[in-house]
């Protein structure tokens, strides 16, 4: 008898993934964002908070904003910000909706039934929606609310995925061989099911993060930021949009960090995506 | 039961304010011209041309919407006040300097102790529907705003004074208005916008005034469509139509101006102004006494130590708020309110910020390195949040950790409980404000955000609202200010300008002291 015909595993994926093209140059703009939002605030010439100039004036390297704070160095700090929720977010609703994805498949007949439809409520519910009607009624929320709620409206869209995805692993011979050998359920999802899902999981987190940063500057702009007065790139949006016309490098310097950073994190997920398609077919 | 006397203050407060205008000032000279200069000879301040009749105005306002009234008595958006200014007209009226002049009063003479009014109505007057006004329609429409028990926007001073079983028209031009208690300064009352007089049968569906421009359509939130009044008392207006447009926020609004789609906007946000300039428009700069002050409740810990509170005071930087929130357009505070007040103490020293006085102040009331929590929010104004943001700032210098909290929306339940936060005020005269804003509630201090309670203080400005010789009530009126300048609970860092602007061709727009543009006398204007 053959050894279970495991699927490819976390590293060896993670090599074929790094020749990939459109992962690779995904991946390394996203690095030079992250490393420009972590580093920059050590370079900024002017305090987040510290006025440069008269407002809307053309002093510094994009002018002031709409209070005279400096620009670029309110881009330097406003990074972080987005970037944290972001990403912590897209790692609880990864988290939850793997869990429930996979749980779901797993369990399967009526379990895998209610958990879905419930899921589906869930789905109806336009993410940014959600988001807001809490954060109409929460007075100054904290970072971690919008980290939960974001991650929470998350979920049920990785969910949908990781059921789909784990499906069709745990009918495999090497996940009927492990339940034979008489191993626990959480260690079977743990040790079989989990590390064969690595690829499409990896290109939906990716999405995910994308999808975050678009929330997370997007409630900026809406004026939901944790903190009103922090450099944060959706806030600069919504703060300098009056000055569009007279100081147009208030608003256009952060959205184009938001946009580089989104093109990035989405060509890393398309990247991935592609690769464990491939593998699929093959 | 607690929740709805707040509900009615909240609806009133909004009234109250705009009662009061998005008060307006006197002319800054140069930016003013300078603003003429940009547009081409053709200034609505005054061009050299004569000005020409005919044409439509169209004007642009933000704030309204579904709740959008005609009422002369009460309004409440920036479009609402508009419309009341061209349709209805007070008795008294506040001129271009704020000062009281007679509009549908021909006089008012008070008696000599202060409690009998004798008000002349102006001949030949007329309503839109060609009917007479009498003192019969004075007295119904003051019967309306100073109902004592429903009081609108105008009334709530005087529904407490006035005594209506002896106040009577006594023929059809004279109206003798009784008083309950001395008030020697009643003419100032009867000079609000929102103290319009109205006929007896006024029908708010079918409204009918004595202003410049008559009734043609109206649908809240959108527009409102008013013509020429050919029988109007004093000069009829330039255009024949007026329209009054609703726009949902400012971006729209300006951006329709530099369209060239409307004539005229209220309210232009300060750091616009050169884009307006560069684009051929007009910019109105007028000064005001309007303030938007950081508010500390004396009662309620750090703040009930009078030593924090003038530290506080000490650590703003005026002048950095000034030209970073109004990007210039404003005039130093000294912690005093109504600087168009004759009796405005302009002798006390300016306050500036003095940080080692401020930490020493601090130490001696064992507040070093305190923390405080600033509430504001969007609907004070775009300048409160910004005003924080930068106060914040200035605080650490001191070592004070201030953190913001942005309220949405700020006049809700909260409002007049937070211990440190923000407000805004209009133009308005010394006793006015301080009854409103000083005085306990039941006193008439339905905004008293500080909760300020000084029995000394209130007693001079009681005495001062009943002294008819002016120099003695100076006199007294500062010494009430004395007592708020060294212990008050409000930072008044400076007044702000009111900025309007006018597409090119439009003359005629004058600065004024106590409303934009020109106090919205569209009459005035030429397209």
């Amino acid at each position: 008898m053959t050894a279970p015909a495991s699927a490819p595993s976390a590293p060896s994926f993670w090599l074929r993934a790094r020749k990939q093209k459109r992962f690779a140059f995904g991946m390394g703009l996203t690095l030079l964002v992250v490393a420009f939002a972590l580093f920059a605030p050590f370079f900024a010439p002017y305090g987040e908070n510290e006025t440069a100039g008269p407002p809307y004036s053309p002093d510094g390297f994009f002018g002031t904003d709409y209070i005279g704070q400096d620009v670029l160095s309110r881009l330097m700090y406003g990074g972080v910000g987005v970037l944290v929720v972001a990403v912590l977010a897209t790692v609880l609703g990864m988290v939850l909706g793997v869990l429930i994805g996979v749980v779901a498949a797993y369990a399967g007949g009526w379990w895998d039934e209610i958990i879905m439809r419930l899921n589906d409520v869930l789905l109806a519910f336009p993410q940014i929606l959600l988001a807001l009607v809490v954060l109409t009624a929460v007075q100054n929320p904290a970072p971690w609310v919008i980290v939960l709620l974001i991650g929470v409206s998350h979920a049920p869209r990785v969910a949908r995925l990781a059921r789909g995805v784990a499906l069709g692993i745990v009918s495999r011979d090497f996940v009927a061989a492990a339940e034979a050998l008489g191993e626990k359920r959480s260690r079977v999802i743990m040790a079989e099911v989990l590390p064969n899902m690595v690829g499409p999981l990896l290109a939906e987190a990716g999405l995910r993060l994308t999808y975050s940063i678009a929330v997370v500057a997007g409630l900026g702009f809406l004026g939901f930021a944790a903190d009103p007065g922090a450099a944060n790139w959706g806030q600069m949006i919504y703060e300098n949009g009056l000055g569009l016309a007279t100081q147009p490098w208030a608003v256009l310097a952060p959205v184009l960090m938001i946009a580089v950073f989104t093109i990035a994190t989405n060509l890393m997920a398309d990247g991935l995506a592609q690769l464990s398609q491939k593998e699929d077919s093959r | 039961m607690n929740q709805n006397p707040r509900r009615d203050l909240q609806l009133s407060r909004r009234q109250l304010l705009k009662y009061s205008g998005v008060g307006v000032a006197a002319v800054a000279g140069s930016s003013f011209l300078a603003a003429c200069g940009g547009n081409g000879g053709s200034g609505g301040g005054g061009g050299d041309e004569p000005q020409s009749s005919g044409g439509i105005l169209i004007h642009g306002a933000t704030g309204g919407g579904s709740k959008d009234t005609l009422d002369p008595h009460q309004p409440v958006t920036n479009p609402d006040i508009a419309r009341v200014c061209n349709l209805y007209e007070p008795l008294l009226i506040w001129n271009n300097d704020y000062e009281l002049e007679p509009a549908l009063a021909e006089s008012i003479e008070a008696s000599s102790d202060a409690r009998t009014w004798t008000i002349k109505m102006r001949p030949g007057v007329t309503f839109h529907n060609g009917k007479d006004v009498t003192a019969e329609d004075a007295l119904f429409s003051i019967q309306r705003f100073a109902n004592p028990k429903a009081p609108l926007s105008a009334g709530g001073q005087l529904s407490q004074i006035i005594d209506f079983q002896s106040t009577k028209a006594v023929d059809p031009t004279t109206l003798k208005l009784v008083l309950n208690t001395p008030y020697a300064i009643l003419d100032t009352l009867l000079a609000e916008y929102t103290a319009g007089i109205i006929p007896t049968d006024f029908d708010v569906k079918n409204p009918v005034g004595t202003g410049a421009f008559v009734y043609e359509s109206f649908e809240p939130g959108k527009t409102s469509t008013f013509t020429r009044y050919s029988g109007y008392w004093g000069d009829p207006a330039f255009v024949d139509e007026l329209q009054i447009q609703d726009f949902a926020d400012d971006n729209a609004k300006v951006n329709a101006l530099q369209a060239g789609q409307i004539q005229t906007v209220d309210n232009l946000p300060y750091n616009l102004i050169d884009t307006i300039e560069g684009a051929g428009g007009g910019v109105l700069v007028s000064d005001t006494g309007a303030w938007v002050p950081f508010t500390m409740r004396v009662d309620v810990e750090p703040f009930s130590d009078v030593r924090v509170r003038q530290a506080m005071r000490l650590i703003v930087d005026r002048q950095a708020m000034i030209d970073q929130t109004l990007s210039g357009y404003g005039s130093l505070g000294n912690d005093l309110y109504a600087p168009f007040d004759p009796a405005y103490a302009s002798d006390l020293p300016q306050r500036e910020q003095d940080i080692d006085q401020a930490k020493a102040l601090l130490q001696q009331a064992g507040q070093e390195g305190m923390q405080v929590e600033l509430f504001t929010g969007d609907d004070i104004g775009s300048v409160a949040p910004a005003a924080a943001n930068l106060f914040v700032e200035q605080a650490k210098l001191a070592g004070v950790d201030v953190k913001v909290t942005k309220k949405t929306p700020f006049y809700d339940d909260d409002y007049l409980s937070y211990p440190f936060a923000q407000d805004f005020w209009n133009t308005r005269n010394y006793i006015a404000q301080a009854v409103v804003g000083t005085f306990p509630p039941e006193q008439g201090g339905t905004y008293n955000e500080t909760h300020w309670d000084n029995e000394e203080h209130r007693s001079l400005v009681n005495a001062a609202a009943r002294e008819l010789d002016e120099t003695k009530r100076a006199e007294l009126l500062h010494d009430a200010q004395e007592i708020e300048y060294e212990e008050g609970g409000l930072i008044i860092w400076g007044f702000r300008q009111q900025v309007d602007g006018y597409a090119a061709g439009v003359q005629g727009l004058e600065p004024h002291k106590y409303l934009p543009l020109g106090a919205y006398r569209f009459d005035k204007v030429s397209v």
